[in-house]
């Protein structure tokens, strides 16, 4: 043990740090820690996870999910006596605050908006979380054998990302939506992922690019690795950080796409339901019941801002470049204490 | 701290108790505190130091120009205006005007899409009131002042377009466009190859006593410290430990940190002189002494001849290290080296070749014998970087014959672009050897796959340049080192742990690190690492790119010691790459020298060093400023007339 | 470089070329032909299904099918362009295609300026002030636009931007002032983060912008200006010499003396021109190509004025009051466009409900090139809104990235160490820097556009390649939705080519071949 400790005082001058503030912030950790104590630093990411969180659970417990009953007693499908006059939403400020039977209202069928945007809610996110497996399985793979070898399979890449992109999703999207969609959310899924996911085998595809040139790729396959090997245990890993932030984004872009398709027509039809659906068959009553209309909406919106500030956060933690620097704001309060600590100190001295 | 010399000048700019911080993570980081220093008008002020120590920080500091989490305190006057706090609008006024900046990096430190010609305008009307006919036939003269070929075609060139040694002449006529009363250079040739460095020091010497400027000169590098520097200061983590006349700080450091560091700095010429040279500082001061008095009256031939003669003598150990004779003996051989590479203009022995020659001259006894046994052959070897995509094959390495000996270590020298990493990666299979043959060990590597070179590999090991870059972040170092037993040998489990313990005891690390990740290490611990990784399967051949390159003086001695034990230890046959003559001296006991993709010269290092032949050789050896500034005096004239005779090549 | 677009142009129509083969099959499988008679009860069924194979020629294979469609198109190289047919309707697609490449066109080319000004000063503001109220503000809205699904946002906007405005003009009663001064609040907050600075000068910024919000707002209301809303001459000559103070100080610095004196003269010469510009438009019967003449007149002016005030430096002049010109050229333009409005919302088509929220122009209306151009700006209001505000964020985002990547390059410190001012700084050494990226950004932004002006025409019932897309889906009209995604890729290629060429305009490393 002492041995350790007088080679590490021989060695004290080799750690006059290249960079003394990188070498403050990442004291005892794995790059992993180090990512992931920065992410939690995010304060909009946070926020997002837990009303994320909180949304998905909500949406999962009230109405089931497949054989599990859920806690709210009314479903999506059957439809029941209008309670206030169109429909309306029966929660009010009388004796406080009470929900009364239909908080998020009723249609014209009388059936419950709150089942119906919470079963809504539950399909957009497993459509959006299919997409999202999609991008990255195929995206990863793809991208990092193009990136990886080059030559003909990159080219091949490149071709058919140019032939996705050249169309907006939205159309491929409507014709695919055609060909699968109906009332089925997991096909949808599947196929909308199978357009989405070349955006990402892009990225990785430069950032494998950019890691093979890596030196550490170079002194694996010195050390004998095979090209498996150093794709998936020693680069892969490095290009973790393009892959989640990516993904992320994916489904952010995903959910509202799904939305979209549906609204048109092309993505979930009755009697299958989600949340762009749900807008799609109510729009023509927005004058009469707004909140029909309103909710789903604002549920779409949600999830994707939250997804979108995960994968800022996400962005933010990975970027290696990203120093934290502190806020003009900051700065300044950091120049007043130490003012206020200098002058109490010199006023010790003073007062001795 | 106080300055012993004291100029008649009046002090351009007079720091007192600076001190610079940076705001992480809620608090106060010190950079630098209590920096007190003049600048006079006309002298070259050094500060020294490695990174980290603040040098860079807290000349920003002068100019509001950290970043924006920095913060200076203390008070820097310039001619009774106090830049500490100054407000911006005010300052905007003195940047560029009064204090000027020469950046490192000319690569990036001009914007890419305004044409040179408009930045120095940009800055000449900034602060003057002149036309733009007017600005523009000013920076005409400045691009003539800094001696830009072409000034007229230039004025119109975008920065990509100029090679690196021009953009940072740019960046010196921008600087001194307003004549500044102050001039910070901060390390304004590290990024460059050593010839260029070379041109830009002479140009900096010239301009100092044109203009009638102060200098601020931020290097880590001794050389041209001891090539520019009137004076001194050493900083060591945010604070100076010496201050002072340079040469008094070269000749008689007090400061035990500016002792190491001097000893820590590679000396070339070192090697030819044998144990005596450069060991005592003492040693040096005299030597220099006798030097001058020498030079003065020996002509070319002669000491070309002594250093012939001498180079022989070096073999033999000397009899009596400090007797005066050997220190004389000694002295000639260095000033016949300069002598010799001064007098390249005259007849010769290198006088027939020409600069552009691609022919390979070698030393006596370094002729290329392949019958010999031997652990790396080039025969007449091409390389090629493959096309990708349309990107056409590029050759980077033509009609190399090379060869090293089981346990020998060559050093192979160049510039950038000279292809001598090239041919590093080649005898890797890392890139593939188009004409010729590559042979490792007795077997022909030529034209293998990546398959079938595997059970090759436990042969070769390598260390790269960049410690940072060559460990993959995302794994514990331990695992890095024990790769290769795992993928060669099958070695699992506490067999493997045992392996990596006794490598990383053998690179004089603590076993406990193994668990540690690269960005937990500094630079020299990450090196060390990647030696070990190197050494893991006992190779018979090295290949070391450029391994202490990215790392500070000290470190890099250390890094150096280690790797000369080891390489008696292990006994393995090394080809060490590099830029730095004065590290090559040092290790290896052969020296080859590339030059655009061709093998120039190769001898024993006491031969290319003291006799260099090619005079591509001679320009690279004249080019490399000592760490003493006597004899760096004596090497500068020497330098300014070789770069002379050999300009434009 | 000519070489290298030649050979992106001829690649990529390759790739579109497979593109369309695949999608070709994709449809004739996702595609049901006969989904109106499925649930017919005709008694003649089978001779139905008989006629409608014949007629979509649908025994002969997908494949040969194709290239019967390509050989039609490909007959547009010599002039005898032939799509096919939409067969519920029976129209030629060509026919179909005529006004709707128009339509599109130009709802996508006024939702992309707009954008792509507004996203870049938002995002450089924002860059610029990083990590201030302001920037997370501007995060935030980004952040949320990504988020709004489009469809949804066009609901709203048809609800309070044509329905409730509509009904606000005809009825101007307020029912309570809070919101008006919310907003004027939150404009006051918009600026003084914008602007930033010292506390004091937040605290200027804040009040004085809060009071002309409110002022200029009760003066709009109080004066009756949304029921029949002009510039006036007083307008053209505010704004304008307003105008001319942004200009000078963005392109060269209020110090400048000599170019703000250019364009406060460019400002005035237009205000001269105004009365006889009104003559003119009245005596003379007006359309695009004497708008074309007159713009063409206007930068003559405008370089005119340049060169006479010359000073140093003659082209920082020139492009400064170049600039200032066609902004008060456009304001006396808007200003003529502006004095039809009365005739305009009493025309018995419009019936005083001016903002529109249907189609791509009213029909039946009858009025002058002035009314005709009204027409087409209050149909094109809402549809563009929509479309801005999804690409609005992105290129805030990515101005905003790309301007903070720029800002820590080491030419900036240079540029600082020079002594120049931070206007300089930004505006000459970073910006341009930061807008290369975007032009690789651009041609991905104009297709994602496209896709969002499908929705857009949808609901807006904008009669342009979107709809026709979704209509003819929904119709299961292959012809029609193999002619749009024909000319949706010859949309993305041009973009793309744009793009290239505004990199190697920007970018002298592309440009000059070292």
């Amino acid at each position: 043990m002492s041995t350790n400790n007088d080679r590490q005082n021989a060695l004290a001058p080799d750690d006059v740090g290249d960079n003394a503030i990188e070498a403050k912030e990442t004291e005892g950790l794995s790059q992993g820690k180090i990512v992931f104590r920065k992410f939690l630093r995010h304060k909009g990411a946070m926020i997002s996870i837990g009303v994320f969180a909180f949304v998905a659970l909500f949406a999962f417990s009230s109405v089931g999910f497949g054989p599990i009953p859920g806690w709210w007693i009314y479903n999506h499908t059957s439809s029941g006596q209008i309670l206030n006059p169109g429909g309306a939403p029966t929660w009010s400020f009388s004796n406080f605050f009470s929900l009364g039977d239909h908080p998020f209202g009723q249609d014209d069928i009388g059936r419950d908006n709150f089942a119906r945007v919470m079963k809504g809610t539950q399909i957009s996110i497993i459509v959006m979380v299919i997409i999202g497996l999609v991008c990255l399985v195929i995206g990863t793979i793809v991208g990092a054998l193009a990136g990886y070898y080059r030559g003909w399979i990159d080219s091949l890449l490149m071709r058919i990302t140019d032939g996705f992109i050249i169309l907006p999703v939205i159309v491929i999207g409507s014709i695919l939506g055609k060909l699968v969609g109906g009332a089925n959310g997991p096909l949808l899924g599947l196929a909308l992922g199978a357009i989405l996911w070349t955006g990402l085998a892009r990225l990785v595809r430069g950032d494998f690019m950019s890691l093979r040139e890596r030196e550490f790729v170079d002194s694996a396959r010195v050390a004998g690795a095979s090209d498996f090997r150093i794709m998936f245990k020693h680069m892969l890993p490095n290009a973790m950080g393009v892959i989640i932030v990516n993904t992320t984004l994916v489904m952010s872009q995903a959910i509202v796409l799904e939305a979209a398709l549906s609204y048109l027509g092309f993505g979930i039809s009755p009697p299958g339901i989600s949340l762009g659906q749900l807008i799609s068959e109510y729009q023509t009553s927005f004058a009469t019941r707004p909140w029909l209309f309103w909710w789903p909406g604002l549920f779409i919106i949600v999830i994707a801002l939250c997804v979108n500030f995960i994968g800022d956060g996400l962005r933010d933690a990975f970027d290696p470049r990203m120093k934290t620097i502190p806020s003009w704001r900051k700065m300044k309060k950091a120049e007043r204490m130490t003012q206020n600590k200098v002058a109490n100190t010199t006023q010790k001295e003073e007062a001795k | 701290m106080s300055d012993s010399t004291s100029t008649a000048k009046s002090p351009v700019l007079d720091v007192k108790d600076l001190g610079v911080n940076f705001w992480v993570n809620d608090e106060w980081w010190m950079a630098a505190e209590e920096l007190n220093y003049t600048v006079n008008a006309g002298e070259v002020l050094a500060i020294v130091g490695e990174s980290g120590s603040g040098k860079s920080q807290s000349s920003m500091s002068l100019l509001g120009l950290l970043p924006s989490n920095g913060r200076a305190t203390g008070s820097a006057k310039m001619g009774g205006t106090e830049l500490i706090g100054m407000p911006p609008e005010k300052m905007q006024q003195i940047r560029g005007n009064e204090i000027s900046v020469i950046f490192q990096e000319p690569m990036t430190a001009l914007n890419p899409v305004y044409t040179a010609g408009f930045q120095i305008v940009e800055t000449l009307r900034v602060h003057l009131d002149v036309g733009p006919t007017e600005a523009k036939e000013r920076a005409l003269e400045l691009m003539r002042l800094v001696e830009i070929p072409d000034p007229e075609e230039r004025f119109h060139s975008f920065p990509h377009q100029l090679s690196g040694g021009q953009r940072q002449r740019i960046m010196i006529a921008q600087a001194l466009a307003c004549q500044p009363k102050l001039l910070i250079a901060d390390e304004p040739t590290t990024a460059l190859d050593v010839t260029v460095q070379a041109e830009i020091l002479k140009l900096m010497r010239e301009l100092k006593s044109k203009l009638d400027a102060g200098i601020i000169l931020i290097t880590h590098d001794m050389g041209v410290v001891a090539d520019m520097a009137d004076r001194m200061i050493v900083m060591k983590a945010g604070r100076v430990v010496e201050s002072g006349n340079a040469e008094e700080i070269f000749y008689n450091p007090q400061h035990p940190y500016t002792k190491q560091l001097l000893e820590a700095v590679p000396h070339l010429g070192t090697g030819i002189e044998g144990e005596a040279f450069g060991a005592e500082l003492s040693d040096i001061e005299d030597s220099a002494v006798i030097h001058e008095s020498d030079a003065a009256h020996g002509t070319a031939e002669d000491t070309a001849d002594a250093a012939g003669s001498s180079s022989d003598q070096a073999a033999h150990p000397p009899s009596a290290t400090l007797s005066p004779f050997v220190t004389e003996g000694g002295a000639d051989r260095v000033s016949g080296l300069a002598e010799a590479a001064e007098a390249a203009g005259q007849p010769m022995r290198g006088d027939d070749i020409e600069m552009d020659s691609t022919e390979t001259y070698y030393h006596p006894g370094s002729q290329a014998d392949f019958s010999q046994p031997s652990a790396l052959q080039l025969r007449d070897a091409a390389i090629e970087y493959p096309a990708i995509g349309r990107k056409k094959a590029f050759r980077a390495a033509h009609h190399i014959n090379l060869m090293v000996a089981p346990g020998e270590v060559v050093g192979l020298v160049g510039e950038s672009g000279s292809g001598k990493t090239t041919i590093g990666r080649a005898a890797l299979g890392l890139l593939p050897t188009v004409e010729g043959d590559m042979v490792i060990n007795g077997t022909s590597i030529k034209g293998l796959s990546n398959k079938q070179l595997r059970p090759l590999r436990k042969e070769v090991g390598i260390v790269f340049q960049d410690p940072g870059s060559s460990l993959n972040p995302r794994l514990p170092v331990g695992e890095s080192i024990g790769e290769p037993l795992y993928l060669h040998e099958g070695m699992k489990g506490p067999a493997l742990s045992k392996s990596v313990e006794e490598l990383l005891t053998a690179v004089e690390l603590p076993t406990s690190m193994r668990n540690r990740y690269p960005h937990e290490l500094s630079g020299g611990q990450r090196q060390r690492i990647g030696i070990a990784r190197a050494l893991t399967l006992r190779p018979k051949l090295l290949i070391a790119d450029e391994p202490t390159s990215a790392l500070d003086v000290s470190v890099q001695a250390k890094v150096l010691d280690l790797f000369e034990g080891l390489q008696q230890e292990y006994g393995f046959a090394c080809l060490f790459i590099s830029h730095d003559l004065a590290v090559i001296e040092r290790i290896a006991s052969r020296i080859a020298v590339m030059r655009h993709g061709f093998l120039v010269e190769i001898g024993k290092s006491s031969q290319v060093v003291a006799n260099p032949v090619h005079p591509y050789t001679q320009r690279l050896l004249s080019a490399v400023p000592v760490p003493d500034p006597r004899e760096q005096r004596k090497r500068r004239e020497a330098r300014d007339a070789v770069l002379e005779a050999t300009a434009n090549a | 470089m000519t070489r290298f677009i030649l050979r992106r142009l001829l690649s990529t129509a390759l790739v579109l070329l497979v593109v369309t083969f695949v999608l070709y099959l994709l449809l004739n499988v996702a595609l049901d032909f006969f989904w109106d008679l499925r649930s017919s009860t005709s008694p003649n069924i089978e001779a139905l299904y008989e006629s409608r194979r014949r007629l979509l020629d649908l025994d002969t294979p997908a494949i040969v099918r194709y290239f019967k469609w390509l050989a039609g198109v490909g007959g547009c190289v010599v002039g005898q362009c032939d799509f096919g047919i939409a067969w519920k309707s029976g129209q030629e697609v060509t026919s179909q295609l005529q006004g709707a490449i128009a339509n599109t066109v130009k709802l996508i080319t006024a939702s992309t300026i707009v954008a792509i000004v507004l996203g870049i000063a938002v995002g450089m503001v924002s860059a610029i002030r990083q990590y201030s109220g302001f920037d997370y503000f501007i995060t935030f809205v980004s952040f949320l636009l990504y988020s709004l699904p489009v469809f949804w946002v066009a609901v709203l906007l048809k609800q309070y931007g044509a329905i409730e405005i509509n009904n606000f003009i005809n009825d101007p009663t307020l029912s309570s002032w809070v919101p008006i001064i919310l907003v004027c609040v939150a404009l006051g907050l918009f600026w003084m983060g914008a602007l930033g600075g010292g506390r004091k000068r937040r605290l200027i910024t804040f009040l004085a912008a809060t009071v002309i919000t409110f002022v200029t707002i009760y003066y709009i209301l109080a004066s009756g200006w949304l029921q029949a809303p002009s510039i006036g001459i007083v307008g053209v000559v505010v704004i304008g010499l307003g105008a001319a103070v942004v200009m000078t100080f963005l392109s060269t610095g209020l110090k400048n003396k000599r170019v703000l004196y250019a364009t406060l003269a460019m400002a005035v010469i237009g205000a001269l021109l105004y009365m006889p510009l009104q003559y003119l438009f009245y005596y003379q019967e007006m359309n695009w190509l004497w708008m074309f003449g007159l713009l063409i007149v206007t930068i003559g002016v405008a370089v005119g004025v340049g060169l006479a005030f010359r000073g140093p430096d003659p082209w920082d002049t020139v492009r400064t009051t170049f600039f200032t010109g066609l902004i008060v050229a456009v304001l006396i333009f808007a200003d003529r466009v502006l004095q039809g409005w009365g005739d305009y919302s009493n025309q018995p088509a419009i019936n005083n409900r001016p903002i529109a929220t249907i189609g791509a122009s009213t029909p039946n209306l009858e009025g002058d090139f002035w009314i005709a151009n009204l027409d087409t700006f209050t149909h094109l209001l809402l549809p563009s809104i929509a479309l801005i505000l999804i690409s609005f964020a992105s290129y805030t985002r990515y101005t905003r990235g790309s301007m903070l990547e720029v800002m820590g390059q080491d030419y900036i410190r240079t540029a600082r160490a020079k002594g120049l001012n931070e206007r300089t700084v930004v505006m000459r050494h970073a910006l341009r820097n930061a807008l290369l990226p975007l032009a690789s950004i651009i041609p991905v932004d104009i297709i994602t556009m496209i896709g969002g002006a499908v929705i857009t025409e949808t609901i807006f019932g904008w009669n342009g390649m979107g709809k026709l897309f979704i209509d003819s889906m929904r119709q299961s009209e292959l012809d029609p939705i193999m002619a749009y995604i024909l000319i949706t890729g010859l949309l993305a290629i041009i973009a793309n080519l744009v793009a290239d060429f505004l990199y190697a305009v920007l970018d002298p490393r592309i440009r000059v071949n070292a």
